[in-house]
C-alpha cells in the first residue's frame, strides 16, 4: 500500500510541478522575472501570433568571391608592373579571373605568379587565355568569411541588445542563408527593410580622449563637451558592457567609402594583425591625416559603434596595418568590421512571414476557443459515455494538457497557430487510449470477469496497441519536426510532445486512479 | 449493461462488401490521380513561390476592382484579389507571381500613386539593398503596392505579407516530398517491425490509400496544397494507423483462440468487437478537429479539413481495406502453398484444410494477446 502512496505522490508531485509552469505563462514574464517563486522560463508566442516580421535571407556570397578575385587581379597587375611584364587584358567573370597575354613568356609569369598566390587553380590554359578559380579551400574560406561578414553587421543593427530592435533574432541557417525575426509591431516593413542593407557605415575618428565610463569622461568637462566632439563607446562583444568611452572629433578623417581591402595578416614575430589597403584617393587623404596626427589615437567606428583605437605610429599611405595584441579571432573580427565598411555584400529576401499585430492576436482568440470547444464536447462526450471512469478520462486529460504546456514552458518552445492545432489534435487524441482500455475492460465484464480482474486485464492487454499507435503518430511528427520550418515546426513539437504526455496519461494517471479507486476494495460493479 | 452506440453482439458483414469497397477506394483514388495531369494540381506559394499580402480596409465598401487596378498601376502584372474572412469587412488577399511583377516598369507609372516622401525613401531603401535584382524587387513592391493602396483607397492596414522565392519555394516542394517518403519508410520499417509479414501490406496499403484519397479530393476540388496540407497529411500517415492496429490485434487474437473459423467470419467477428473503440476514438479526434475547422479561422483551415477528410478517410479505410486485404494475401497464399506441398508430396488429397489450419496457427503463434 505505501507503494501506490509513493506512486501517487510522486505522479501528484510531477503533475503539479508541470501545472505550476503552466499556469505560470500567465503572469506576464516581466512579472515571473522579479519574482523569486515564480519561473523565469515559459512559452514563447511564435511571431505569427504575436505579429512580426520573419525573413530569411539570403547572402550573394558569389560577390565575396568575386571580390577576392578582383584583389587578387590587382596584385598580378601590380606585379606584372613591378616586373615588366605585360598583361593584354584582365577581369573577374562568373567566378574566373580571366588573363589574357600576347606572348609566352608572359603566360609564364602569370602561371608562376598564381603558382605562388596558394589560392588559385587553373580551369583553362591556351597559352593566350588563362582562366583561374579559386582553389577550394580558399572558396570556402571567402564565403565563410563574407558569411561571418553579413552576420556582424545584421546582428549589430537589428539584434544588437542596445541599438537594434527589442527581442529580435539574427541567426544563421545552413551555408548561406540568415533567419532574421523581429517580433510585433515595432517597425514598420519599409524602414526594417532599410536594416537590410548590409553596408556598415565605417570612420576612421581622431580621438581626443578615453576614460572608462560615459561618466567620467563627462566629469573632465564640467561646462560642456568640446565642439565638435561626440562620444562612442568601445562595447564587450559578449556582453555589450561598456569597456572604453572615447572622445571623438564630430567629423570622420576618412570614411569606408575608400577602403578597398581588409584581411588579417601576420607581422614578423607572427602575431595576428589585420592589413588593409585603400584606393588611391584615400590613400592620400589617409596619408594627410595619419601624417598630422603621429602619436594620437584612431578610433574604427562602425555603425557609431568602436571597434578598435590605435595609435598612429607614423604617416600611413594606400596599406596600412594594425597592430594590436589580438588573438587570431580578434584580427579576423575587426578584419570582417573593416571589409562591412568596405566590401558590402548584398542579402535578399527569400522568404517573408509578416504578420500584422491584430490578426496575431485574433489567431490566438481562434486557437482558444477551439481548444475550448473541442475540450469541453471531449469531456462531455466521454463523461456521458463511460459514466464514472469517464471522469478519470477527463482528469488524465487536464493532467495531460497540463504536462504538454509545463514540458513546453520548461524548455521556452514556441507556440505557433499550427502548434495549437497540434495542442487541439492532441486533445481528440489522448482520450484514445483511455477509449482503447475501458473497451477492453467492458469486454472482460462482459465475459464475466470481476471488476479488479477486469481493469487489470484491460489495461495489460490494451498496451500494445496503444504504444503501437502512438509510435507511429510520434515517427510522423518527428520527421515533420526534422523538415519542417517556421510555424509548421510548432506543430510537430506540440505533436510530439503531446504524444508522450498522452500515452503516459492514459497508462500511468488513469492507473493509478482506478488503483485508488476501486482499488483492492472488492466492488460488485464498476462505473464505465 | 453500459450506455453503447455498438450494442454488444452486433454483426454486420463488413468483409462481404470488400469488393464494393475495393472498388469505390478504386474509383475515388484513380479519379484523384487522373486528376493531376487533367487539372493540375493547384499549389500555394509556399511550393510554387509568388507573393501574398492581406490587407483590411477601414472602409467597408471598397471593392476588388479598385484593389486589382492600383496593383495593375504599381507593376503586378496579374494579380488575383479576393474577398477574405467571413464577414463582409473590407479583408482582402492579393496574391501574385513574381514573374508577373514589375518594379521597373511601374516606376513612373502616375497611376501608382506615391507622395515625393514615399517615393524618395523606397528609392533610397531600394539602392541601399540593391532591390532591383529580380527577387528583392517583391518586397519592394509590397511596401510600394500597400502604400499606393493608402494613398489611392483609404486608410488600411497590411496584416500578412507572405513571400516564398523561386529557390525556396522548389526546396520546401523537394524537401516535403522527401519528408513525406522518409515518413512513409520508417511506418513500414516500424510495421514490419511489429506486424507479421502477413499484417504489413495491408496497414501499409490502408495507408497509402488515406494519403492517396486525401491529397485526391484536395486536387479534385482544386484546393490548395501548402505546408499546412502538407503537415495535415504527414499527421493523417500516423493517425490512420491507430484503428488499424486496434482491429489488427484483435484479429491475431482471435485466429489465436479460434482456429477453427473461417477467415472471413475471424475478420468480421474482429471488426464489429472493435466496432466500438475504432468509431469512438476516431470520433473524438474528429470532435478537435471540427472545432477547429469551424471556429480556428483561416489560417488553420485548410489544415483541418485535411486532417477531417483523413481521419474521416482513416476509419473507413482500417475496416473496408485493412481488414480484407489479409484475406486476399491469405487465399492466394494459400493457395500457392497448397499447390506447392501436393505437387512436392505428389498427392492431392485435402490440399486446403489441413494447411490453412497450420498456417493460422502460425499466425496465432506469434501474436501476444492484446486488446
Amino acid at each position: 500500500m505505501s507503494g501506490l502512496r509513493l506512486r501517487v505522490g510522486l505522479a501528484v508531485a510531477l503533475v503539479g510541478f508541470f501545472a505550476f509552469l503552466s499556469i505560470s505563462n500567465f503572469v506576464p514574464q516581466a512579472r515571473r522575472m522579479e519574482s523569486p517563486l515564480l519561473p523565469d522560463a515559459g512559452l514563447r508566442l511564435g511571431l505569427d501570433l504575436q505579429g512580426g516580421i520573419h525573413w530569411v535571407l539570403g547572402a550573394k556570397l558569389d560577390v565575396a568571391v568575386a571580390q577576392e578575385l578582383e584583389a587578387l587581379r590587382q596584385d598580378l597587375q601590380n606585379r606584372a608592373e613591378e616586373e615588366g611584364f605585360a598583361l593584354a587584358a584582365s577581369k573577374v567573370e562568373e567566378g574566373r579571373l580571366i588573363v589574357s597575354v600576347d606572348s609566352a613568356q608572359d603566360a609564364e609569369e602569370v602561371r608562376e605568379w598564381a603558382g605562388r598566390t596558394n589560392s588559385l587553380r587553373d580551369v583553362h590554359d591556351d597559352g593566350a587565355r588563362l582562366e583561374y578559380a579559386l582553389l577550394g579551400p580558399v572558396r570556402d574560406e571567402v564565403r565563410k568569411r563574407g558569411m561571418s561578414q553579413v552576420l556582424e553587421v545584421l546582428r549589430r543593427r537589428i539584434a544588437d541588445p542596445v541599438h537594434g530592435i527589442p527581442d529580435s533574432v539574427v541567426t544563421r541557417q545552413g551555408d548561406d542563408r540568415v533567419l532574421v525575426q523581429i517580433p510585433g509591431g515595432q517597425i514598420d516593413r519599409s524602414r526594417a527593410r532599410e536594416l537590410l542593407r548590409v553596408t556598415g557605415f565605417l570612420e576612421f575618428k581622431i580621438v581626443k580622449e578615453s576614460d572608462q565610463t560615459e561618466e567620467l569622461l563627462r566629469a573632465r568637462h564640467p561646462e560642456g563637451l568640446p565642439e565638435d566632439t561626440v562620444i562612442a563607446f568601445e562595447r564587450d562583444k559578449e556582453t555589450d558592457r561598456v569597456l572604453t568611452a572615447y572622445l571623438l572629433e564630430k567629423t570622420p578623417a576618412i570614411t569606408g567609402d575608400h577602403l578597398k581591402d581588409a584581411r588579417v595578416g601576420f607581422d614578423r614575430q607572427q602575431r595576428p594583425i589585420v592589413e588593409f589597403t585603400f584606393n588611391t584617393q584615400g590613400a592620400k587623404i589617409f596619408g594627410d591625416v595619419t601624417g598630422a596626427n603621429v602619436g594620437e589615437r584612431l578610433a574604427i567606428v562602425l555603425d557609431d559603434r568602436v571597434y578598435s583605437a590605435p595609435v598612429i605610429r607614423s604617416r600611413i599611405g594606400a596599406r596600412g596595418q594594425i597592430e594590436g595584441r589580438f588573438s587570431a579571432q580578434e584580427a579576423a573580427d575587426l578584419a570582417v568590421v573593416l571589409r562591412a565598411g568596405s566590401l558590402p555584400i548584398p542579402v535578399e529576401i527569400e522568404e517573408e512571414r509578416t504578420v500584422g499585430p491584430a490578426l496575431g492576436a485574433d489567431s490566438i482568440g481562434r486557437g482558444l476557443r477551439a481548444s475550448v470547444i473541442g475540450l469541453v464536447a471531449i469531456v462531455l462526450f466521454t463523461i456521458g459515455y463511460y459514466r464514472f471512469s469517464g471522469i478519470y478520462a477527463s482528469a488524465a486529460l487536464f493532467a495531460n494538457l497540463l504536462l504538454l504546456m509545463g514540458i513546453m514552458s520548461l524548455f521556452e518552445a514556441t507556440l505557433t497557430m499550427p502548434g495549437i492545432a497540434g495542442i487541439v489534435l492532441t486533445v481528440g487524441m489522448a482520450v484514445d487510449a483511455n477509449v482503447i482500455i475501458f473497451e477492453r475492460i467492458r469486454e472482460e465484464l462482459r465475459a464475466g470477469k470481476t471488476p479488479r480482474g477486469a481493469i487489470a486485464t484491460g489495461f495489460n492487454k490494451a498496451f500494445w496497441t496503444i504504444m503501437d499507435a502512438n509510435i507511429t503518430t510520434l515517427i510522423t511528427a518527428l520527421v515533420l519536426f526534422e523538415y519542417g520550418t517556421g510555424p509548421i515546426k510548432g506543430f510537430a513539437v506540440t505533436l510530439s510532445i503531446g504524444v508522450v504526455t498522452s500515452v503516459f496519461a492514459a497508462l500511468v494517471l488513469t492507473r493509478l486512479m482506478f488503483a485508488l479507486r476501486p482499488g483492492t476494495r472488492p466492488v460488485e460493479s464498476l462505473s464505465i | 449493461m453500459f450506455f453503447e452506440i455498438i450494442p454488444d453482439g452486433t454483426h454486420i458483414d463488413f468483409i462481404g462488401k470488400r469488393r464494393i469497397a475495393f472498388a469505390v477506394s478504386g474509383l475515388v483514388v484513380l479519379a484523384g490521380v487522373l486528376a493531376v495531369p487533367l487539372q493540375g494540381v493547384r499549389m500555394g506559394i509556399d511550393f510554387a513561390g509568388g507573393t501574398e499580402v492581406q490587407v483590411r480596409f477601414q472602409d467597408a465598401s471598397v471593392g476588388e476592382g479598385a484593389i486589382r487596378e492600383v496593383a495593375g498601376a504599381c507593376g503586378i502584372g496579374d494579380p488575383s484579389v479576393v474577398r477574405y474572412g467571413e464577414t463582409e469587412a473590407a479583408e482582402f488577399l492579393v496574391r501574385f507571381r513574381s514573374d508577373t511583377a514589375s518594379t521597373a516598369a511601374s516606376r513612373d507609372d502616375t497611376r501608382c500613386v506615391l507622395t515625393p516622401e514615399q517615393t524618395a525613401r523606397l528609392a533610397a531603401v531600394d539602392e541601399a539593398t540593391g532591390a532591383d535584382a529580380e527577387s528583392d524587387g517583391a518586397a519592394s513592391l509590397v511596401d510600394r503596392f500597400t502604400q499606393a493602396l493608402g494613398n489611392t483607397i483609404g486608410p488600411l492596414e497590411v496584416e500578412r505579407v507572405e513571400y516564398v522565392g523561386p529557390r525556396v519555394g522548389s526546396e520546401l516542394r523537394e524537401d516535403g516530398l522527401k519528408a513525406m517518403l522518409i515518413a512513409c519508410l520508417l511506418i513500414l520499417v516500424y510495421i514490419a517491425f511489429r506486424f507479421s509479414t502477413r499484417f504489413a501490406p495491408g496497414a501499409v496499403l490502408a495507408l497509402v490509400h488515406d494519403v492517396l484519397i486525401t491529397a485526391g479530393i484536395f486536387v479534385l476540388f482544386e484546393l490548395e496544397f501548402d505546408l499546412r496540407v502538407l503537415a495535415a497529411l504527414l499527421a493523417i500517415m500516423g493517425y490512420s494507423l491507430n484503428d488499424t492496429i486496434i482491429i489488427y490485434d484483435r484479429i491475431r487474437e482471435n485466429m489465436a483462440l479460434r482456429t477453427k473459423h473461417d477467415l472471413i467470419e475471424v475478420l468480421n467477428l474482429s471488426v464489429n468487437q472493435t466496432l466500438s473503440r475504432t468509431l469512438i476514438t476516431s470520433g473524438t479526434t474528429l470532435i478537435a478537429v471540427l472545432a477547429l475547422l469551424l471556429v480556428g479561422g483561416e489560417v488553420i483551415w485548410p489544415f483541418a479539413l485535411a486532417m477531417t477528410i483523413g481521419i474521416v478517410v482513416g476509419t473507413y479505410s482500417s475496416v473496408y481495406i485493412a481488414a480484407p486485404t489479409l484475406l486476399f494475401l491469405e487465399n492466394r497464399l494459400d493457395a500457392g502453398d497448397a499447390a506447392q506441398s501436393s505437387g512436392a508430396r505428389g498427392a492431392a488429397a485435402q490440399p486446403q484444410s489441413p494447411n490453412r489450419k497450420s498456417r493460422q496457427k502460425s499466425v496465432g503463434k506469434k501474436s501476444r494477446a492484446r486488446a
